[in-house]
This record gives C-alpha cells, structure tokens and sequence, in this order.
C-alpha cells in the first residue's frame, strides 16, 4: 500500500529525515517509535503533504501513485489520513459541520451519496459512540476549548468519519487518561481491517498494549535504527531507547 | 428660534429643518453646542482615519413619510415585539408589540414622551460627540423600552429603523432603554435602507443595580448609505451589559460605543465588520471602569476585502480606585486582499494598580496551520480558505440568543465569505 524509499526532508533547511525505507501492506499495523526529536512526526507529516517540511530526496508510493504528485486534500480523499498530536482549533465552524463537509467531500471523490444534514445527524451519533465522546462536543466549534483528550478523541471520530485506508496517529496517547486510552485504542483496533493500514507514532510503548502492532522500528536522528516484531516495543520498554542507539553507533563502526 | 449653525457646511444643511416642538430645552443646548462646529477632518486625531469629506457636497434633506415592506426582515421569535420606524417616523401599520409582557413600556416616544425624562442624561460624564448633537437637535420619534424591577421579559423585543431615500436624506433614529433593579432583556437593533442617505443613530442604555440587558446590533444599511452611530450605557451595581455590534453595510460606518461600569458590574462590547469595495467601518470603543470589580470583555473582529478599511481604536479607562477591575480586549483583522487596510490602536488609561488588564491585536491572512488542517481532512485550499474565513466571522455570531438571527447572519456571512458552496455550516 505504501513504500517509503531513501525518503529525506528538511524543514527550514536543516535534514529532518535521512533516509527511510518502510514498506506498509494492507492489513497491517506498524509502530514507529524513537526518542524526542528523531524525526518520527516529521515522517508523518511529510507523507500527508504538510507544507513546512521539504522532500529532498527519495520517493513514496501509495497504492503505486506517487504520494509527492497529490496535493494533501487529495491524499486525504485517496484514503490517507493523519491523526495529529495537536489538532488545531477552528472557532465558528461547528465540529458537526465539518465533519459532515469532510465526509461529503470524500463521499463525492468516490462516487458515493453525500449526506444531508438529517442524515449525517444519524451517521454521527452511531460514530460517537465507537469513541464515546459527548454529544454536545458535535454542536461546539470545531476543538475550540476542548482538553488535550477532547481533541484526541475528536481525531479518531474523524477517523471513524472518514474510513481511511492508511491511518497514521501521531502520538495518540499524550494528553489521554488511562481510560481514555483504552476507549479510543478499541476503536482504532474495530476500525483496522485487512484493506487498511496503520501507522502509530509514539514514544511510549504503553499505547501498543491496545493496538497491537507487528512490526516495531526504531527512529533516531531521522534514519530508521532497527526494525523488529512487537517483541522490540516490549524490550524498549524495560531498557529505554540508549540500547539500541548504541548498537546502531557500534554497527556503523565496525 | 432655531440656532443656525454659522459657515458653510453640511452642519447648516443638516440643521436646516425646523426644530420638532418636543424636548425643546435639550435640542436647543445641543444646537449650541453645535453653534460654529464644522464636521471633523482627518487633522482629527479621533477622525485620522476616517475621512468625512465623501459627505460634502451632498445636500441630505429631511426625510419623508414612506410605507415599506418588512415581509422579509421578520424573525419568528420576534413576530409580536416588534417596533419599527420609517426614516424617523414610526410605522404602527407594520410594528406589532402584542407579545410584550404587561409592565414593560414598549413605545415610540412620541406617544410615550413621560416615559422619557432620562432622555440626553445617560453618559453625561462624557462629552458630547457631533453626530450625537446633531441627532438631539432634529430626532422626530424613537423608541422607549423600559422594563420594571425584576422583571424578566422572556421574549427579545425587535427594533427595525428603516431608512428608503429616493433622494439623500438624513435621519436620526433615538432609542431609549432602561432596566429597572434586576430586570432582564434581549434586544435586537437593526439598521437597514435603501438609497443614499446619513444615519445618524443614538441609543442610550441604563442598566440599574444587578440588570441584565444583551443587546445586538445589526447595521446592514445600504452600501450607499453613511452611518455615525454612537451609544453611551451605564451599568450599575452587578448590572450587565453584553452588546454585539455587526456591521455588514454602510458605505462609511461609525460605531461609538462609550460604557460606564459601576461596581461588580460585567460588560461585553464585542464587534464584527465584514467589509468590501470602498466600504470603511471605524469603531471608537470606550470602556470606563469607573469603579471597584467590574469585568469587560472586548473581541472585535474584521474581515476586510477589496480596497475597503477598518479602524478599531478601543479605549479602556481604569479610574483610581477601581481595583479589582477585570478588562480583557481582543481586536483580530483578517486581510483578504492587497489592497484592504486595518488600523487598530488599543487605548488602555489605567489609575489603579490591583487590577487585570489585557490587550492584543492581530492584524493578517489565514493561518497556514489551519488551512493545511482543513486540507488533510480532503478539502481543497479554496473550500478551506473560505471556511475559514467564515469561521472567522461566524465566531462572534455563535452566543446570539434568537435562533432565527443567528440562522440569516450566518447566511449573510457566508455568502459573504464564499463559503455558501459549502453547504448548510449551521
């Protein structure tokens, strides 16, 4: 679905990305994990068209296409979306709304039904259920004042709104309470299914106790260190990331 | 006799009816204090911005009875409080007030005019303004609302000045609001017209000890049309008085607001302009926290287009021992072309020390944050633009209370902002 190769970026001149290779079929689920700063997010944003970083190099195709040719509401209707660690605030568009012109505008790129707003209004309450998130939160303006978990569980109703076929979440469980977590990680597990794929970003390993992952790579310093099955998200969780930034180092020795 | 302004100018022209019978001593102090004046330049430090002399060299007469059609201007929460004046002169065939409450005074002062002994006292600590003068000196009727203690009138009272002018008029519509100890209102004010003409509103607000009056503006004149309002509110003791002013017509608008906060008292005087063409919107703000614990909150908010221009000069005074005093204002631009302009100047006076005062102004395009958010959820950079603007402008509507209100100025703005395209955004 989609292959990363010698993928390299920068933002503001300075290299973020030095190279990655990742290959993502459907029906899986990767883990990118690394220290603060790898370039973990970068990876993420780049791949959704986020207009600060530059692609300096290398090459990315989804489903054969290549990524770098589509602008990034494109991407976003060919079925690639991100779930940010800091959503943004909209204040005057109610969340209700957007997220009917979201589903509408991806509804219309594949030739399905657009909803009308009574419609959209029965499709919604069955999907705030699946992140049991408050009615009222659909009225309010779109993540204006909502906590940092509001905001969380907004982006995965987006998710459950728009069916991507490649998810990427950036750092789901910051800001989120333990129950919190485990509520938003079930609905990313009954959203997964084998035409689809996810990519989870993050620095703790604790959110990969719910979605479980088959494969675990470890990013630093914008390469990617060590790629293994979820065993690796496991031992990184009992000895930190210094081990295997010093294998790498040792390996590039010898 | 009238006193006639001396010297050619528009003031001479504008004073030049005769004097109606009614208030005979406080129109006759205001045209003395209007006696020499000629209509400020921009040498004015309080006009800089705002040129008045687009007004010379038009002869605004005095504005004729005219029956009009007011089908399409209707709110269905509003249906039975509705009051409504015809280039200055009430209109009884299209007002209806059968819904108001019994005990609440809802008139036009010319049938009402003992109901009206606080007329030209509110805002007497501040200077009077011109346009103020010249609207004492000549208004033919207004409006009276004046709620008794405690009472709390359930449905929002409508009030529609409508100015037709098949040739340059000028008008002077009055309004007179007082709320009695713990009595509670919503009123909607609404400007709009047809042809070229000069309004010259004035409204006065008394708010008396732990009142609650919310009060929305609306100034959709003809783009034609030059509109010089100014308000003066005085809110008592815990009293409060939240104002939304949303200008979306006007050749050439000015909104005075000046506030007067007792003790405890809390206001908000929030603003929204959309502007385009040659359209300028000036708002002259001041907020006069007079004493201890009073809140204000201040957002007001511009969207300029086309070669058009906005002035916000927002002035807040904190008098010595207002300590305690809480007063936050907000002045956010968004320039959409080249040519547009804002000039926004927070004023803060502050003679107490313990007190909470905060200020910001942004002036700029769209955040490419925001717009790169819209995007990744699949909408193209035009769609995001104009939702964002839209949502810009929608911010200040969102609290209106009548759901009818909100509904057509959400419709104005988004056809406005081009977001009609996007479907229904309620």
């Amino acid at each position: 679905m989609l292959s990363i190769k010698n993928l390299t970026a920068s933002i503001n001149g300075t290299p973020v990305l030095k190279g990655i290779d990742l290959e993502l079929k459907a029906g899986e689920i990767h883990a990118i994990m690394g220290p603060n700063g790898s370039g973990k997010s970068t990876l993420g944003k780049v791949l959704v068209g986020h207009p600060a970083y530059e692609v300096t190099g290398g090459e990315v195709l989804y489903e054969g296409k290549n990524l770098f040719e589509m602008e990034p509401d494109a991407r976003a209707r060919a079925g690639i979306f991100m779930g940010f660690q800091h959503p943004i605030e909209v204040p005057g568009v109610s969340n209700a709304s957007f997220l009917r012109l979201a589903y509408n505008k991806k509804a219309e790129a594949e030739g399905r039904d657009e909803l009308d707003p009574l419609e959209f209004d029965d499709f919604i309450h069955e999907k705030i259920k699946l992140v049991a998130m408050k009615e009222e939160f659909l009225d309010r303006s779109l993540n204006e004042g909502f906590s940092g978990g509001e905001k969380k569980r907004n982006e995965i109703l987006q998710m459950a709104v728009l069916e991507p076929k490649l998810a990427i979440l950036d750092e789901l469980d910051s800001g989120l309470d333990i129950d919190a977590l485990r509520v938003l990680g079930d609905a990313v597990n009954k959203l997964q299914r084998p035409d689809r794929a996810l990519l989870i970003i993050t620095h703790f390993p604790r959110i990969l106790e719910t979605i479980q992952p088959q494969f675990v790579h470890v990013l630093s310093g914008g390469r990617i260190l060590k790629s293994a099955g979820k065993e690796l998200a496991i031992e990184l969780e009992d000895r930190g990331y210094d081990w295997v930034l010093e294998e790498a180092a040792a390996g590039s020795q010898r | 006799m009238t006193t006639m302004v001396v010297g050619s100018n528009p003031l001479v022209d504008l004073l030049g009816g005769p004097r109606p019978a009614e208030w005979a001593s406080l129109r006759e102090a205001a045209e003395l204090r209007l006696a020499g004046r000629e209509l400020p330049t921009t040498r004015d430090e309080d006009w800089k911005y705002t040129d008045l002399k687009l007004l010379n060299g038009t002869a605004f007469g005095a504005a004729p009875r005219t029956t009009v059609d007011i089908s399409g201007h209707l709110l269905p929460e509003m249906v039975g409080t509705r009051q409504v004046f015809v280039n200055g002169h009430h209109a009884p065939h299209v007002s209806c007030a059968s819904a108001v409450p019994a005990g609440v005074r809802y008139f036009p002062m010319s049938h009402a005019s003992e109901a009206c002994h606080a007329l030209g006292s509110i805002g007497n600590g501040a200077a009077k303004g011109l346009f103020e003068d010249l609207n004492t000196a000549r208004f033919e009727d207004g409006a009276v609302i004046l709620v008794p203690k405690n009472l709390k009138v359930a449905l929002p009272l409508h009030l529609l000045f409508i100015t037709k002018a098949e040739t340059p008029v000028a008008v002077f519509p009055r309004l007179l609001v007082i709320l009695e100890r713990g009595a509670e209102l919503e009123l909607v004010e609404e400007h709009i017209g047809e042809g070229a003409y000069l309004s010259c509103p004035v409204v006065e607000v008394h708010v008396a000890e732990g009142a609650v009056l919310r009060h929305e503006r609306v100034q959709r004149e003809s783009v034609e049309a030059y509109h010089l309002g100014t308000l003066k509110a005085e809110v008592g003791k815990g009293g409060q008085y939240h104002s939304r002013t949303l200008s979306f017509g006007a050749r050439l608008s000015r909104q005075q607001p000046w506030v007067r906060l007792a003790e405890g008292a809390e206001a908000s005087l929030d603003g929204l302009a959309l502007l385009d063409g040659a359209q300028v919107a000036d708002t002259h703000s001041f907020l006069h926290h007079a004493e201890p614990h009073a809140t204000s909150h201040q957002l007001h908010k511009c969207i300029v287009d086309g070669k058009a221009r906005a002035i916000f000069n927002g002035q807040i005074r904190v008098a010595p021992g207002a300590q305690g005093t809480d007063a936050q204002q907000q002045s956010r631009n968004l320039l959409l072309s080249e040519a547009a302009r804002v000039d926004t100047k927070p004023q803060l006076e502050i003679y107490a020390d313990d007190v909470k005062c905060s200020h910001g102004a942004a002036v700029g395009q769209l955040d490419p944050e925001e717009l790169f958010y819209l995007q990744s959820r699949g909408m193209n950079a035009d769609d995001a633009r104009n939702l964002l603007t839209y949502g810009f402008a929608a911010d200040v509507l969102t609290h209106i209370p009548v759901a009818s209100l909100r509904r057509s100025l959400r419709q104005l703005v988004m056809a406005r902002t081009q977001a009609s395209s996007l479907g229904d955004l309620g």
